[in-house]
């Protein structure tokens, strides 16, 4: 399983990563606004609508499309899937970013931030929300274990700084375990994929019965599993459009291979979910059903069936579409889930507010920002 | 009202009156773990919406006056600044009675289950606790909560969650009743123990017929709460803005499986072990074809 990789070492001043650099200064004065005079200053969060665009989208969302690093790596380290070892360091990175990126919104999100240690040592095992703290918590230090050997690459030429030299010192001891602290990262992630499935699960009256399961944590996980491919795909077709490279799609379709069974497995469970509880008619009875039906096709149904079809599977706009559809089914699901189906206290109404959004897309330029950066100084991509 | 008020603020004086009606503990009483619990009942029978416990909460607690020129101006919902909050619901132009809105205090609460630092605690003696020492501010508990009680204060730089703290400190400290109850002018509110409020409730129904929704709000909903109602005949609970729940609480079945993932840490150690027994078999069947893979190094 041998990595050739190189740092990329270009100009990065490109015109989309200035965009994004001066979305990330936006961002960053919308956030201090916030820390200065509170939530209701820059969100339009209430008590009848608590959570909104930052938890659905940042947090939620982020954390199902950062999935792609632990199936990756479970494919390549723990199925031994060497040839696609090239895709397990970019991978990485996102995910890296993805949950450092969540970690950061969770920051923004809580009132009282500057508790935001206390899941450690102020213990509730019942709530779903304690072990998805104490998951990200956890697993963005396996992933930035995991990036340590990555980084020692770099630095091993020249450790000028202390940090460097710590990085180079330590970079033999987690290779060594490197193994374990992958299968660890698995273990974490399928614990905490699921949970942010659990957590809405208190909420049976608030969220539309199509949405609401038992079965919510498995759906949650499976389609986590589901997306992970798909991001790689977004991913590498970007990146390689940013460092001006060949975008690989050979491998990647071999990768979307394994994705119809698991959307497969998906749309089973799913309707019988819904079977199983005698939630079929709602399917018909109002706007809801619709929604739902487009949500399947999306995240599931018209991609199996493509992803089937070598035509649409081995072209580069196929892949690209494909995987868009199922990213904007995920994005749907989880806004469903914790958005657009959630019903408000009596009176209360919600919409986010603009300071919401610029830092939503402050947060999507840190992950552009922070991979082209990253990417350029340390070997991520493979060497062509 | 003959009564003297006074005594009425007394904890003490409300248990001897009860008893003194000769009730005999039954068994479903003797083994309710709640039953001991503060509770208080509300009869909206009794209310004239004089909303005289909303401003003595007010007052008690230190809350702000909000308004123009601090005039004191009727809030619509429950918020930061006021832990009770009287609702008129009207049905017609002569059918309306008031409600109140509070925390219930329940017996299984789920801001408790849910709180990932533990900030919400049950007391022994039936209140649900707040401590913002723990509390990070995540509003879980403005998601779960089944009566949309806990409000936060989405206005403050250093915001806590504010809920009705039964008068913890203010009043049951001193084996007072709580402002609401004690300020109530026609006791609409009353303050005891969940057995003798329940025995108080059903009583008043049976000697009552025909004024009464039969049903005492809170007495089985999801597990039982501390603070129950009673409506007018006519008036069903959901049309005084309280949802209908089952007996179950509704956290439980996402607490099972909470519970069930981590028994003894089985399930996630299990999966540990399989994946790294999968890493091991398949990593040294693929080495004994090819020398360069099964090699887990970042080498460039």
């Amino acid at each position: 399983m041998k990595v050739n990789a190189a740092p990329m070492n270009q100009n990065l001043w490109t015109k989309g990563f200035t965009t994004g650099v001066t979305i990330i200064a936006l961002g960053i004065l919308v956030v201090i606004y916030r820390f200065i005079f509170g939530l209701g200053a820059v969100t339009n969060l209430s008590d009848g609508v608590p959570w909104g665009l930052w938890i659905a989208f940042d947090v939620v969302t982020g954390i199902a499309l950062a999935a792609g690093g632990f199936t990756t790596a479970a494919l390549v380290y723990v199925f031994n899937k060497g040839e696609y070892s090239p895709l397990v360091r970019p991978a990485l990175l996102t995910a890296l970013l993805g949950y450092g990126i969540a970690g950061f919104s969770i920051i923004l999100d809580v009132g009282r931030w500057w508790q935001i240690y206390n899941p450690i040592w102020s213990w509730q095992g019942s709530s779903p929300l304690f072990e998805v703290s104490i998951c990200v918590m956890s697993y963005l230090t396996v992933l930035f274990l995991e990036f340590v050997p990555i980084m020692a690459e770099k630095f091993d030429q020249n450790p000028d700084s202390l940090l460097a030299k710590i990085i180079v010192k330590i970079a033999p001891v987690v290779n060594r375990f490197l193994i374990a602290l992958i299968i660890l990262g698995i273990v974490i992630s399928t614990l905490h994929q699921s949970s942010l499935g659990s957590v809405m699960m208190i909420a049976v009256a608030r969220i539309h019965p199509l949405w609401h399961s038992a079965w919510m944590p498995l759906l949650f996980l499976i389609s986590a599993i589901a997306i992970g491919f798909p991001v790689l795909v977004i991913e590498s077709y970007y990146s390689a459009k940013a460092f001006g490279r060949k975008f690989e799609q050979g491998i990647l379709s071999q990768l979307l291979k394994l994705t119809p069974w698991i959307l497969g497995l998906y749309v089973v469970v799913r309707f019988a979910d819904i079977i199983v509880t005698g939630e079929l008619n709602l399917l018909v009875a109002d706007i809801w059903g619709i929604v739902f039906v487009v949500e399947m096709c999306l995240i599931a149904i018209i991609p199996t069936v493509l992803l089937l079809n070598k035509k649409y599977r081995e072209s580069d706009s196929g892949i690209l579409t494909i995987s868009w559809m199922m990213i904007l089914g995920l994005v749907m699901n989880r806004f469903n889930t914790y958005l657009i189906t959630y019903q408000p206290r009596p009176g209360w109404d919600y919409f986010p507010s603009l300071g919401e959004i610029i830092v939503s897309a402050m947060l999507v330029s840190l992950l552009f920002v922070g991979y082209k950066l990253l990417a350029n100084y340390f070997p991520v991509l493979s060497k062509e | 009202m003959a009564v003297d008020r006074r005594s009425f603020l007394k904890f003490g004086a409300a248990t001897v009156g009860v008893s003194l009606l000769g009730f005999n503990e039954t068994n479903a009483e003797a083994n309710d773990e709640f039953a001991d619990n503060y509770a208080m009942l509300n009869d909206s029978t009794l209310c004239i919406g004089c909303r005289g416990c909303q401003s003595a909460c007010k007052e008690a607690h230190e809350l702000p006056h909000t308004g123009h020129d601090k005039r004191y101006e009727m809030p619509t919902d429950l918020n930061a600044q006021n832990l009770t909050l009287i609702q008129l619901q009207r049905k017609s132009e002569d059918e309306y009675t008031f409600i109140r809105r509070s925390c219930l205090h329940c017996n299984v609460p789920s801001c408790v289950s849910v709180c990932p630092v533990a900030a919400f605690t049950k007391r022994a003696d039936g209140v649900v606790a707040y401590d913002k020492d723990k509390c990070i501010g995540c509003r879980y508990c403005q998601v779960a909560c089944p009566f949309d009680a806990p409000t936060f204060e989405y206005n403050s730089a250093t915001p806590v969650v504010v809920k009705c703290d039964f008068c913890k400190d203010l009043r049951l400290k001193n084996n007072e009743t709580p402002v609401c109850a004690s300020i109530c002018p026609r006791k609409a509110i009353k303050f005891g123990t969940r057995k003798e409020l329940l025995r108080e409730a059903h009583k008043r129904i049976k000697d009552n017929p025909g004024r009464y929704n039969t049903h005492v709000y809170g007495e089985t909903e999801i597990g039982g709460t501390s603070v129950m109602f009673l409506a007018p005949a006519g008036f069903t609970f959901e049309e005084l803005g309280y949802r209908k729940w089952g007996e179950t609480p509704p956290g439980q079945m996402q607490e099972e499986i909470q519970h069930g993932i981590f028994k003894y840490w089985i399930p996630p150690v299990a999966l540990y072990g399989a994946l790294g027994l999968a890493a091991y078999t398949l990593g040294k069947k693929n080495s004994n074809k090819s020398d360069d893979s099964g090699e887990v190094k970042n080498e460039s």
